[in-house]
This record gives C-alpha cells, sequence and structure tokens, in this order.
C-alpha cells in the first residue's frame, strides 16, 4: 500500500514537472510616454520553465489602437522570448488601458491577459473644447479655460483664430491657468473657426472650435 | 490566559487585514479597461431609429473599418484622428440633435470613450451610445 502512495505521488510530481508552462517576468505594465510620443511600446517578456515546447495559438489586442506580437509561434523547453505590444497612442488623452490575450497549448493556464496601461501626459487641458452660438443670438463673447498639466510649466500660450469671423482674447491668470474669451463678429450666417492654441516653447497643439450653428431642431 | 487569548485573535485579525490592504493601496490606480456607463446614456437600436433625422450617428471605429461599411449617413470620429475629425463632426452637429455613437459590438470600448469626449471636452447633451454597437446594427437592419 506504502508502495502505490509512492508510486502515485511520484507520477503526479513527474507529470507536473515535464509539462509545459510559460512564466511571465510580468503581465501588466505602465507606460509613460512623452507628449510628442506617437507610440507606447511594451515588452512582455516570457520563459518556459516546463520539459516541452509550448505553442501560441492566438494573440489578440483589446482595440484597433493596439497591435501584439510574438518573435515565434513556439516556445521550446527552457526558451525565452517576448511579446511586443504597441498601442498607437493617436489623439488620445489620459489613462488608457489595453489588454492582449494570449492563447497557448499548454495543459494549464492556456489564456493569459496582458495589461499595458498608458498614462499619456497632457500639457494642457482645455474646458470645454467647442463654444458656439446659434444663429440671431447676442455675439457675447464665450470663454474657454486652459489650464497647464499638474507636471508642466506653461508661462504664456499663443492663440490663433482660423477665421476672422472670431476674435480671441487670452487672460493670463497665473498658476498655468489662462482664459480665453471667443468672440464673432456677428451671428447671422453659420460661420466656423478653428482655434489653434500652442504653449509658449512647445511643438504640440491643441484646438478647439467656435461656431455659428442652426436654430434648434424642432423635437 | 485571556489576554493571550485576546492577543491571539488580535494577530489573527491583523494578519487576515494584511493582504486585503496591501490589495487595496498596491491596486488604488488600477482602473477598469472599459469606462463605466450609465443606463441613461445608452440607446438601443431602436430608440435610435425613433429619433429619425434628428439623430448624428457616430461612427467610432478605425479608419478602415469605417471605410468598409457603415451606418448610412453617419460620420466618422475616432482618437486616432479626434483633432482632424472633430471639426467635421462639429459642422454636422445642431442645437437639439441627438447623438449616437456606436463602435464594434458591445464589448468594444472605442464608443464609450468617444460619446465621454463629446460629453466633458465639447460639453455637448443628449450623447448617446449604442448598445450592441455596429452588430446590433447588423442584426437589425
Amino acid at each position: 500500500m506504502k508502495t502505490h502512495i509512492i508510486a502515485f505521488a511520484l507520477s503526479i510530481i513527474i507529470s507536473l514537472s515535464a509539462r509545459a508552462e510559460l512564466k511571465w517576468e510580468q503581465t501588466s505594465l505602465e507606460l509613460h510616454p512623452t507628449p510628442n510620443d506617437k507610440q507606447a511600446i511594451g515588452h512582455f517578456k516570457y520563459q518556459n520553465t516546463g520539459k516541452t515546447p509550448v505553442h501560441f495559438k492566438s494573440v489578440h489586442a483589446s482595440c484597433g489602437c493596439t497591435t501584439a506580437q510574438t518573435q515565434k509561434d513556439e516556445v521550446p523547453a527552457g526558451g525565452s522570448g517576448e511579446i511586443t505590444a504597441t498601442f498607437n497612442i493617436g489623439d488620445r488623452t489620459g489613462t488608457q488601458v489595453k489588454t492582449v490575450t494570449v492563447e497557448t497549448d499548454e495543459a494549464t493556464n492556456q489564456k493569459t491577459v496582458l495589461t499595458l496601461k498608458t498614462i499619456i501626459p497632457q500639457q494642457l487641458e482645455l474646458n470645454p473644447t467647442f463654444v458656439f452660438w446659434k444663429q440671431g443670438d447676442k455675439p457675447d463673447p464665450k470663454t474657454i479655460m486652459v489650464k497647464a498639466g499638474k507636471e508642466f510649466t506653461v508661462k504664456h500660450i499663443k492663440v490663433t483664430s482660423s477665421s476672422p469671423d472670431f476674435q480671441t482674447k487670452v487672460e493670463e491668470k497665473g498658476n498655468g491657468e489662462f482664459q480665453i474669451d471667443v468672440q464673432p463678429q456677428e451671428t447671422k450666417n453659420i460661420v466656423a473657426s478653428t482655434l489653434t492654441i500652442q504653449p509658449e516653447d512647445s511643438q504640440k497643439v491643441f484646438y478647439a472650435t467656435a461656431r455659428i450653428t442652426n436654430a434648434p431642431t424642432v423635437q | 490566559m485571556r489576554s493571550s487569548l485576546v492577543r491571539q485573535v488580535l494577530i489573527l485579525a491583523a494578519l487576515a487585514l494584511a493582504p486585503g490592504v496591501g490589495g487595496a493601496v498596491y491596486f488604488r490606480h488600477k482602473i477598469s479597461w472599459r469606462s463605466a456607463i450609465l443606463p441613461s446614456e445608452l440607446a438601443t437600436v431602436d430608440q435610435a431609429r425613433a429619433w429619425g433625422g434628428n439623430v448624428i450617428w457616430v461612427d467610432a471605429r478605425p479608419d478602415d473599418e469605417f471605410a468598409s461599411d457603415h451606418v448610412p449617413g453617419a460620420i466618422s470620429l475616432n482618437e486616432d484622428r479626434w483633432n482632424e475629425l472633430l471639426p467635421e463632426f462639429l459642422a454636422a452637429w445642431s442645437p437639439g440633435k441627438k447623438v449616437v455613437v456606436y463602435c464594434s459590438s458591445l464589448s468594444c470600448n472605442a464608443s464609450r470613450e468617444v460619446a465621454r469626449r463629446l460629453r466633458k471636452e465639447a460639453q455637448l447633451p443628449d450623447v448617446f451610445v449604442l448598445e450592441g454597437g455596429w452588430e446590433a446594427w447588423l442584426k437589425k437592419k
């Protein structure tokens, strides 16, 4: 009886040690791109600590803005490698969390979810990014508040209007805050302007829109 | 005897509490990859259709998916080219219009993000996320 128990325990130990197993260095990464970066790239490193090869069955990202690539389809026993996840920042802002789901032919733990958290720095915050007047409204000025992000120092901003139909005036409020007053010449016609806001000594450009709109739709 | 028992209970309670507190501190900045959404910010295909011509359909999917097919009359507005596409959307918007944003399916997040930015940054009212996204629209086509 005792021999049977030992044999059973040994067979379990041997089968466990013989299985393929991917050990991930990290399944969660936090990236901090600079304001001018177009992409944020995360490297998820792994090692096959088992005694048989591991095959990747599928690797797919949670959104079209993220791509994920394996270096190889098969990881030999003892082999290592990485999955590269590339997040295209585009015009996204704030904290972005994207996932990559990896499926393998391991006996256990076939599905691993890798998480890529990207903190996109925001040099300026605009509130709001859109001001409008209905046709026939009084052409009073409307305000856009601009605030520098926590980790940035902005002393001056430059504001330009793409259309002479709108005038802008910037007031520096201190502590990285600015007030932009936008005023249309008149509100008879449907016209629009893109306001370009650029911090001094920065390549980064921010946009707001000013517009004279149709009268409200009758519901 | 009693003080020893109390001490042991306190030690066990502290040991049991430690992983919970540790987890709460360590994961304090962890956020869900999907933006939270209120039921009042969702619209079904039938609801959106009932609004008729008073709706602007916004396609939050990537450019290639929009080019492949989209809801008739929909405007492309995705975060890849937000700064470029937003003025085009705003040109179509007027007060009183309802905005219905969709992405691929129930599980995608792009429509929630686009709707959130329209509400928060552009401060537009009546912005809804289409429940079930493009897949739901196709089923009801």
